[in-house]
């Protein structure tokens, strides 16, 4: 289970603001914590999914794709700060994510 | 450029429009005019009324299918007026009569009548409602089959596009319950596709004898440059094999993900989605290599710096 800092917050922030703006061809200073993903900025599943990959490379993480899926089921992401949370939780909790819903 | 490292891809058909897909490419309009003038002579003459916001036909399958056909046609026309001639091609799914007319192997035209026959052959087996297909991202193989055995359902992987996203086929309902008991499953995206047939799936393994007959008496060349088949990554070089290949195209489940991988072993180092969105870009990502995937738009700003 891996240690959750400030600068871990930062990071993946900076990542996952970077890679919206550059996805969807938006300036970054546009994005903020309440842009829906969808509506906002035309993003889609696939992205959320590359952002899985990137974390899970950065952080070494060890969590199938199906343990997310199941927990994005019962706490729904549309935002970027929403998005955000979560992959904090992801890279904090890998494949315990489900056991913060029991 | 060396362009034996250089593929062009091929997308079936689109299920929507960007707002000027092809904006970087100055002239390619008159290309797309000019195709799709003979497409309205030959073809249908509704698809001359084409416009991407006022009538982009998109509830009509068949239609939809030549638009691909022929955007990806006046591409080539476009990127070989420019000196760009790739050194593999590729079609996905339906996109593979736009790689036979990148090779030479038929003509525009021809191209326009697989794409009619395909589809009235299809029709003589296949009714307008109770099939369908999904695609599904998060999901691997055993867990498709896994669901899929668990909840009874009749259903056959279609497409593999990557690891863990696929395309599949079967009846309506079936992809219904998939798609539902996929979600609580834990399956990141599920979604219907706009399709009434269930390509590349034994669902249409009935038409393949009348529709090879029509082959037959057609006449394919010789390839100008190599086709990879996606059903199992050979290279075809002869006009029988890629008769054969036409036909089981449609009732065999293809691998895109190998197929692109394979395409990286022989040396391709860049794919050029000749289409007007990027849906095989976006899929390129979850596929490993160090190639880089862009879409005709995209590509043709690199060749003007």
């Amino acid at each position: 289970m891996a240690l959750i800092t400030e600068n871990t917050r930062k990071e993946v922030t900076d990542i996952v603001y970077n890679f919206f703006a550059d996805e969807c061809e938006v300036d970054i200073k546009d994005l903020h914590a309440d842009t829906n993903i969808i509506k906002d900025i035309d993003g889609d599943s696939l992205m959320f999914l590359e952002l899985i990959e990137i974390f899970k490379k950065k952080y070494t993480l060890e969590i199938e794709l199906k343990t997310i899926g199941k927990y994005a089921v019962k706490h729904p992401v549309q935002t970027i700060g929403q998005l955000i949370d979560m992959q904090m939780l992801i890279i904090e909790h890998e494949n315990k994510l489900l056991e913060l819903d029991q | 450029m060396s362009q034996k490292k250089l593929a062009f891809i091929f997308p079936p058909f689109a299920s929507d429009y960007p707002e000027d897909p092809f904006s970087n490419l100055t002239g390619f309009d008159e290309h797309f005019r000019k195709f799709l003038s003979r497409a309205a002579e030959f073809a249908d003459p509704e698809l001359i009324r084409f416009d991407y916001s006022k009538n982009p036909f998109l509830d009509d399958e068949l239609k939809t299918q030549y638009i691909a056909y022929i955007q990806a046609c006046s591409l080539i026309s476009w990127f070989r007026e420019k000196g760009v001639v790739p050194g593999y091609s590729a079609g996905y799914s339906m996109g593979i009569y736009a790689a036979l007319y990148q090779s030479e192997v038929i003509s525009f035209l021809d191209g326009l009548v697989l794409i009619r026959q395909a589809y009235k052959e299809i029709r003589k087996v296949i009714p307008e409602n109770g099939f369908g297909m999904c695609v599904i991202i998060g999901f691997n193989r055993d867990d498709i089959e896994e669901l899929t055995r668990k909840e009874n359902l009749d259903l056959q992987i279609a497409i593999q596009n990557s690891v863990c996203s696929f395309s599949i086929s079967g009846r309506s309902e079936d992809l219904l319950k998939f798609t539902e008991s996929a979600q609580k499953e834990g399956a990141l995206n599920t979604r219907i596709l706009n399709v009434s047939i269930p390509y590349h799936s034994i669902y249409l393994k009935d038409l393949g004898a009348g529709f090879s007959e029509f082959i037959a008496q057609m006449q394919f060349r010789g390839p100008k440059m190599p086709i990879v088949s996606l059903v199992d990554q050979e290279i075809l070089l002869e006009e029988d094999l890629l008769k054969q290949e036409v036909v089981r195209n449609l009732f065999t489940p293809l691998n895109w993900y190998q197929t692109q991988l394979y395409l990286q072993e022989l040396g391709v180092n860049r794919f050029i989605e000749c289409g007007s969105g990027k849906g095989l870009v976006k899929n390129a990502r979850f596929i490993e290599g160090d190639a880089v995937s862009m879409n005709a738009n995209s590509f043709s700003s690199t060749l003007n710096n």
